[in-house]
């Protein structure tokens, strides 16, 4: 039956060509109709992103300019260039190209014990260096002043006074260091090859104190160290970095294709 | 009863021949039976106890090498989840983004009004913050590498060595026992005044270092030509200023200032006027 009354249908097209060219026209408008319907909720979907995007851009600069109004010194991560920037007071100070970023989570026995709070574009705050950068203070207790001004001629016949030190002499930069923040985000500064130039046995030793501080801080219950940055920077950018981070250091990650700066 | 031939004579107890280090399980005099032999070598050894069926745990038996084998697995499985613990590392990847606020909800004319909304909110604040970096000429002081950077929107137009506040610790021997801690301070300043060919009205504290006496009269307290050629004085006490000992630019020598050497610091003082921000870090 229906097979007759298609045979019927297409019968008569082919006998009437102006109906058939019609019919295919309503066929595609058809079509067009149909494939609308879909192309229109992508849209929605793509205005939905977009606001997210503007929302979430709109949120980071608001965090900046906190950051800006406030006398600390701040890190700027910004994994799309990627880079790291100290500032202070919108000031950029220092800028360090990022070669390489991972983030690490906590696991024990191979259970993930992974954070779930946010941590990219919000502000940590009371980074500190560990291990801390220690500062070889030199007392010098003040000899009586002499009567008559005298004393400088004593000075005058004494050794003079030892040269010192240049900050690469002073301050000995550590294979790889962490900037801890509170609330338990940890920054890990590792240069790009560090352990090349040392021997097996200190990378075997390095590597077995490392596994132990890592299964030691996995396992604690406290969130410090909850979420790891690993950030692999130039062995000059690292080392310099170590001896000039300013204490109580604050840090933004910009994520989600910041704002350009 | 006479005594046995193994044994010493006399009153049953063990003469200096039969003496042992051991004890012997049964005291001589009371040794029941005169053939008794308690020499030592031929003392019989008291018989092992025949041994049992072994102990189980269920189906199995705990024998020496079950205990091994459930050692091993053990020492194993303590080593895997070792291995298991610690951190795991992952390529960074940006969170996903949460929903606008304004959602699905909104009809298209709203989400139109709230995006357009969004970017103006947005172009505020990006204003707002270009407001507050630096324009023009600044100082940056790494006071710790002893570099100073003159920067003019975030180019750098010098880079030059310099010297920083040492940290050293002076204290005051005798009198008001004062201290003083020779350090750069930290943070965001700007130039306060400039002076050319400045001179030192040197503080208590240099008197005290070279052990002099501190000065009643003012003007015994000038120095002319210690600071070079150029000073800028960015508060209390502060100064970008010239020194006598160019072969120490780099290392931490200063009282606090920051020293630098004498053609960095005439390009500092062509482009560094009052007002100009400087950033010690």
């Amino acid at each position: 039956m229906t097979l007759h009354a298609h045979s019927g249908v297409l019968g008569r097209l082919a006998r009437r060509p102006g109906l058939g060219i019609s019919a295919a026209i309503g066929l595609l408008l058809a079509v067009g109709a149909c494939s609308r319907a879909p192309s229109s909720s992508a849209a929605d979907d793509g205005g939905a992103t977009n606001g997210a995007r503007l929302e979430h851009r709109t949120a980071l600069l608001q965090r900046e300019l906190e950051l800006t109004g406030e006398k600390d010194f701040y890190l700027l991560l910004d994994p799309a260039a990627p880079d790291l920037t100290l500032m202070l007071r919108g000031a950029e100070l220092r800028r360090f190209q990022v070669l390489g970023l991972q983030v690490g989570y906590p696991r024990v026995s191979w259970f993930s014990r992974r954070d779930t709070r946010a941590w990219q574009g919000v502000i940590w705050s009371n980074g500190e260096l560990d291990p801390p950068r220690l500062i070889d203070r030199i007392v010098v207790t003040a000899v009586e002043a002499a009567k008559g001004g005298d004393a400088g001629k004593a000075d005058d016949a004494a050794e003079p006074p030892a040269i010192p030190p240049t900050p690469e002499e002073l301050y000995r930069v550590p294979s790889r260091f962490r900037v801890r923040f509170s609330d338990g985000l940890s920054v890990e500064i590792r240069p790009r090859e560090g352990d090349a130039n040392t021997g097996r046995f200190t990378r075997l030793r390095a590597w077995w104190s490392a596994k132990w501080g890592d299964v030691a801080a996995a396992m604690r219950s406290s969130n410090r160290d909850a979420v790891r940055l690993r950030i692999i920077l130039n062995p000059k950018d690292a080392d310099s970095l170590y001896r000039s981070l300013p204490p109580a250091v604050r840090l933004l990650v910009l994520s989600g294709s910041p704002p350009p700066r | 009863m006479e005594p046995s031939p193994s044994l010493p004579s006399g009153n049953g107890t063990a003469g200096p021949d039969a003496r042992t280090d051991k004890p012997s399980p049964v005291p001589a005099a009371e040794a029941p039976g005169p053939a008794l032999d308690l020499s030592p070598s031929v003392t019989p050894r008291p018989a092992v106890p025949a041994a049992g069926p072994p102990r189980r745990l269920g189906p199995i038996p705990l024998d020496r090498r079950t205990t091994l084998v459930v050692c091993a697995i053990a020492g194993l499985l303590l080593a895997l989840m070792w291995a298991g613990t610690g951190y795991r590392y992952e390529p960074y990847l940006e969170a996903p983004l949460a929903r606008a606020s304004d959602g699905d909800r909104t009809e298209t004319g709203d989400r139109k009004q709230a995006l357009a909304r969004l970017r103006g909110r947005e172009r505020q604040l990006a204003a707002r913050l270009k407001t507050t970096a630096p324009r023009g000429v600044y100082v940056v002081i790494d006071q710790t590498l002893n570099r100073i950077y003159l920067k003019k929107d975030d180019v750098i137009m010098l880079e030059a060595v310099c010297s920083a506040g040492s940290g050293m610790v002076l204290k005051e021997g005798s009198g008001k026992k004062r201290q003083w801690v020779f350090e750069t301070p930290r943070g965001s300043f700007e130039v306060l005044s400039r002076s050319q060919n400045p001179v030192w009205a040197k503080p208590d504290w240099a008197f005290v270092e070279e052990g002099q006496p501190i000065p009643k009269n003012p003007s015994d307290r000038l120095e002319y030509g210690s600071l070079g050629e150029y000073a800028l004085n960015f508060g209390n006490g502060y100064m970008i200023h010239g020194t006598l000992y160019e072969r120490l630019l780099g290392r931490a020598v200063s009282h606090g200032c920051i020293r630098v050497g004498r053609d960095d610091l005439r390009k500092i003082w062509a482009s560094a006027s009052i007002g100009t921000h400087i950033y010690i870090y």
